[in-house]
């Protein structure tokens, strides 16, 4: 926790002096440095005015918070509103539906609704593009333990319901030296649907395939845990009790410890820079029939190199290739142009808790961006 | 009174002048079932709610049996209900006071004149540390409160209203339409809010077009769950009119338009408005139907006809559901704009008990 | 249903003439059928987006087999428990409810000082006004660390009742906590209601019980409970309505599970409600998924229509039920009253023929 701590000081100093550096770039009408400077330059928004409607993704939330007042400070004349009450099914059904400029969504279009995107937005369809990263966090409460290891096959078991109490051998051996009593275990999981919950039933399913025999899913398909609404309600609930584990978008968590997972040999922290190598290390581009789609496939069982968190997390912000006011497309491109500039990530990742993304996905993203009008 | 020929005269002794327990016998009793409560806790290991249980249930007991002792059955009857309704009405106070508390406490923190009279969310960058500046506002949540709520009594007050007096002044009671309408307002109270909001949402996407977010559109879905409510209570009310009072009124000759609005709707209207205040009071706290219909903004929006609108139950939702970086000031947020809510709900409760103060005919209560 | 709007036909033929009448009329009716309108509209939306979720195949639709909906065989087994546990929730909340609301509307009509019984009103109608998201929060924050020792006890010494079997719950979440937040979010709207009506009973009634010696308690049994029957069975109405559609509140605190269970004190096994899956699962699902979601909404509004329908059923099946305060002036009520008291007063030989009305009519 302590050197997790620190880091983040690490970080935002970090942050602090590029943005120095970044400031005074754009004084200038140069670009701010890094790989995503592309379309994120001041000078060309400062003439930007209008409206962006927005919304989905509610992990996204905070980050699209803080890329808002970023944004306004370079381009005053736009209003971004990014609705976070909708959850990525509500974000991608009223992008179909055209009331959106553009979705945020913690998983890529299906094949389905790529047919339908095409239908809204022409024969180029809609991009995928991955703005947003963050690790999943394995919550806990255990009085007398602050620190905590767990192999993937012991999380698996923990959250199948096979190991029942704390005691059990198999979390002793994760950690060894650590007296664990014998207090039952209470697993904390999502009652509503999440991007989270799909991405760390996937994350069981792929390193544990023996002890996890559930489908992954975006709803928990497991009864007998105890199951809260949202992430702020498995971290209240957590926190609140005692035996209790469970798991949240790391950016959420406050105040609450997590643990360690294994990855290879060695038991990883989250940090920032962790999920940042750990996406660079075990993303796969998807199958898509679209010119300049994103969309990734995480191959967790990659994750096996010990600097790298073993649950990342990809959200998406989808758009059409062709928006029917090109208006519109200008305003947006600027936008998505900030959240992946240099500025716009360090922002996220100080605001909002999130891993900036690795600077080959900037790079794609911005290549991406170029070509939607 | 012709009922009284069959009874019998008692040839016992006068029951009406039995025994009765002295003045704070009810007093002196609490007392005596609160020790013995203190005794059992003493026993059982202590907590406050179990004491309050158990004085109300030796009281109870000790109270019926020495009424029964001294006074007699029907009178012990008498004050065992009399201690029965009081503890029902303490039981539910308790609850109740500790949900106000709860959101008094909890929300008078951070409410200050900033923070409803300016609106928030806005944030703005400190281009130095990178860091986000969010000044907590309240005042867009409260305007689009009042504006979705005020649109949609607007709708359905006139509509519950009208269709309670038809349903009790006009329609004979074997007519099909009032069946009907009888039965749909039954059904209409089961909807559940969220498809309500969905509703009002894909009708404005039909009428208005793809961007169809707007307080308007949540107004009428708020209204969709006001209706059968105000069209419930007010029919109860209506229906207590007595009939004697519309009869003389017919009988001196006055037109039943001007009997219902002069006679009826005056004796009525203390209940009328509580009733409305209760409807309005069930859907200004929605949640579910505002963000499918209104959907979800921090920045101000003065108009309900276009655009999103944020209202102080969305704020409170999102405040705990998504709170920001910084979670006990999303949680602070939350809180104030329950007790805000709160607040204003009591304002418009005085209001509408001003107004039946002022149109309610004396009576004898 | 009422005698009393039987006037109203037979008197308006006499007024016919008046435009104003005319106007007015037409303007209630046409209120009156805008709510078949509006209802048209709700269910016609709902029918159509649901009936392709209805008829799909739920095994072999990709989209239906996963998410939110995934593991049912067709849309009836997965709406079934959830069917169940709306239904379930809001029983156990109203059992609870109903006598205490009734207890407190009589304490402030009947019982408690005049003067304060305004004040009391008062309070009680603004605790309706607290939004479900607040009682949501104090669920959480208050109620379920509060009750935990409870169910923790109920569990251990009654677990023998299946009511109270399986893992106890060790947060709180159990469908027994969402339950009581339930009950003390319907307690205002039962409680208004019925205050209103109670203070409605003509004072004639209840002054002719006491001055025949009436006890207070009698007086009420008498005059006032026949009285408001109708009236305190649609505020029951009106507070399930509020507990079945019921929706952040017990999403906010019940850890639910899409299954069939009676047990109160665990937090794996608690059944789903209708509208808490909709508000938990729409966010996240979409195409025929939201279909489904919306499938279950309509299923919601056929489970109220069958309780109201059975609420008017039991209300009709009671000999006079409804129909006792239609005519409350008139001889044999006077008859009964006074048959009533003297038999309660003087505990002697009454014709045994002439008890039983007493009570009712």
């Amino acid at each position: 926790m302590k050197v997790l701590r620190f880091g983040r000081v690490a970080a935002v100093i970090a942050a602090g002096a590029l943005a120095l550096t970044a400031c005074g770039g754009s004084n200038t009408g140069a670009s701010a440095p890094g790989a995503g400077s592309n379309s994120g330059g001041s000078s060309r928004t400062e003439s930007l005015s209008g409206t962006i409607t927005a919304g989905g993704s509610s992990a996204q939330a905070n980050a699209q918070a803080a890329w808002t007042a970023g944004f306004k400070a370079q381009a005053p004349g736009v209003t971004v509103n990014y609705d976070k009450s909708q959850g990525s099914g509500g974000g991608v059904t009223n992008f179909l539906a055209g009331t959106y400029d553009f979705a945020g969504s913690d998983a890529y279009l299906k094949p389905d609704q790529a047919a339908k995107a095409q239908e809204k937005c022409g024969p180029g369809g809609a991009v995928n593009l991955p703005v947003y990263t963050d690790g999943v966090a394995i919550i806990f409460n255990l009085k007398g333990v602050d620190k905590l290891q767990l192999s993937s096959d012991t999380l698996a078991k923990i959250f199948a319901q096979k190991i029942k109490s704390w005691d059990d051998a198999a979390i002793k051996a994760d950690n060894p030296g650590v007296t664990l009593p014998s207090t039952a275990i209470t697993t904390v999981t999502r009652s509503d649907g999440s991007g989270t919950t799909q991405n760390f039933s996937n994350y069981l399913h792929q390193v544990a395939p023996g002890v996890w025999t559930s489908p992954v899913s975006n709803k928990w398909p497991i009864a007998g845990s105890s199951a809260q609404q949202g992430g702020s309600g498995v971290v209240n609930t957590v926190k609140a009790g005692d035996g209790t584990i469970g798991y949240a978008d790391h950016s959420s968590i406050g105040d609450v410890k997590a643990a360690s997972i294994k990855a290879g040999s060695t038991y990883v922290a989250f940090s920032q820079d962790a999920v940042t190598k750990a996406i660079a290390a075990a993303v796969t581009p998807a199958k898509t029939t679209v010119a300049g789609d994103l969309s990734q496939d995480i191959d967790y069982t990659k994750l096996t190199s010990g600097d790298a968190y073993p649950i990342p997390l990809i959200s998406y912000d989808i758009l059409c290739t062709k928006f029917k006011d090109a208006k519109q497309a200008k305003l947006v491109t600027a936008y998505i142009g900030y959240i992946i500039s240099d500025q716009g990530q360090k922002i996220a990742a100080k605001n909002a808790g999130s891993a900036p993304i690795p600077a080959d996905l900037a790079t794609k993203i911005s290549a991406t961006l170029k070509t939607i009008s | 009174m012709s009922g009284s020929g069959t009874l019998k005269i008692p040839a016992t002794r006068n029951r009406l002048t039995t025994g009765q327990l002295p003045r704070f016998a009810s007093l002196y009793t609490l007392g005596v079932a609160f020790v013995l409560a203190a005794a059992v806790m003493g026993l059982i290991g202590f907590n406050a709610f179990g004491l309050a249980a158990f004085t109300s249930v030796f009281y109870l007991i000790l109270i019926s049996a020495l009424s029964t002792a001294i006074e007699n059955r029907r009178k012990a009857m008498d004050r065992f209900v009399r201690g029965l309704v009081t503890v029902a009405f303490l039981l539910a106070l308790a609850p109740l006071v500790s949900t106000l508390w709860t959101v008094f406490s909890k929300g008078i923190g951070i409410i200050s004149p900033a923070f409803v009279f300016t609106s928030g969310g806005s944030p703005t960058i400190n281009p130095n540390t990178l860091e986000i500046v969010s000044s907590p506002g309240a005042l867009q949540a409260i305007v689009g409160t009042l504006e979705i709520t005020g649109l949609a009594t607007l709708f359905s007050v006139p509509i519950g209203l009208l269709t309670a007096i038809y349903l009790v002044e006009y329609a004979a009671p074997t007519f099909w339409l009032r069946r009907v309408v009888n039965f749909l307002v039954d059904v209409m109270t089961g909807i559940p809010s969220i498809v309500a909001g969905l509703f009002a949402f894909s009708l404005f996407s039909l009428l208005v077009g793809p961007k169809a977010f707007s307080g308007l559109s949540a107004a009428v879905a708020l209204s969709v769950l006001m209706i059968p409510t105000v069209v419930r209570s007010s029919e109860e009310m209506l229906r207590l009119v007595p009939a004697d009072l519309r009869e003389a009124s017919y009988a001196l000759g006055v037109t039943k338009y001007v009997t219902i609005m002069r006679i009826v709707v005056p004796t009525a209207i203390a209940g009328l408005a509580t009733g409305v205040t209760l409807a309005i009071a069930r859907v200004i706290g929605e949640t579910a139907p505002i963000f499918m219909a209104a959907s979800f903004t921090d920045a101000f929006n003065g108009n309900p006809l276009n655009g999103p609108m944020q209202t102080l139950p969305v704020m409170a939702y999102t405040g705990y559901k998504f709170p920001g970086q910084d979670i006990a000031l999303s949680n602070d947020q939350a809180w104030g704009a329950a007790l805000l809510l709160v607040a204003l709900v009591i304002v418009l409760n005085l209001i509408a008990r001003i107004i039946a103060m002022i149109f309610a005919p004396k009576t004898g209560r | 249903m009422s005698e009393s709007s039987r006037v109203g036909p037979r008197m308006s033929a006499a007024t016919k003439a008046r435009p104003a009448d005319r106007i007015f009329r037409l303007l209630s009716t046409s209120a009156a059928v805008s709510i078949m309108v509006i209802l048209a509209g709700v269910a016609l939306f709902l029918i159509v987006r649901s009936l392709p979720a209805i008829l799909a195949n739920w095994q072999t639709t990709p989209e239906l087999s996963t998410g939110p909906t995934g593991g049912f065989a067709s849309f009836f087994s997965y709406v079934g428990p959830l069917a169940f546990g709306t239904v379930w929730a809001s029983v156990i909340a109203l059992l609870m409810a109903t006598p205490v609301a009734v207890g407190i509307a009589l304490f402030i009509s009947h019982y408690s000082p005049r003067k304060l019984a305004g004040f009391l009103g008062y309070i009680v109608d603004l605790l309706a006004a607290v939004p479900s998201v607040v009682f949501g929060l104090w669920g959480i924050l208050v109620m379920r660390p509060f009750l935990l020792p409870m169910q923790v006890w109920l569990n251990e010494y009654l677990g023998w009742i299946p009511l109270f079997s399986g893992k106890v719950t060790s947060t709180g979440s159990s469908i027994l906590t969402g339950a009581v937040v339930l009950a003390v979010m319907v307690l205002p709207i039962i409680t208004s209601i019925s205050r209103e009506i109670f203070l409605q009973t003509p004072k004639l009634h209840e002054e002719a019980a006491l001055a025949l010696g009436s006890t207070r308690w009698e007086m009420i049994r008498l005059t006032v409970f026949p009285y408001a029957r109708s009236g305190v069975v649609s505020a029951i109405l009106l507070g399930l309505g509020r507990a079945l559609g019921e929706t952040m509140a017990v999403a906010m605190i019940i850890s639910p599970a899409i299954l069939v269970s009676f047990k109160l004190t665990t937090e794996g096994e608690n059944s789903q409600t209708i509208a808490s899956n909709i508000a938990l699962n729409f966010p996240i699902a979409s195409g025929l998924q939201r279909d489904a979601l919306i499938g279950t909404g309509l299923v919601l509004f056929v489970i109220s229509l069958a309780v109201n329908m059975l609420a008017r059923l039991i209300l009709n099946a009671k000999p006079g039920g409804r129909k006792l305060w239609v005519r409350p002036r008139t001889e044999p009520r006077a008859k009964a009253i006074a048959i009533a008291a003297a038999e309660a007063g003087a505990e002697t030989a009454i014709d045994t023929s002439q008890r039983s009305p007493a009570g009712r009519s």
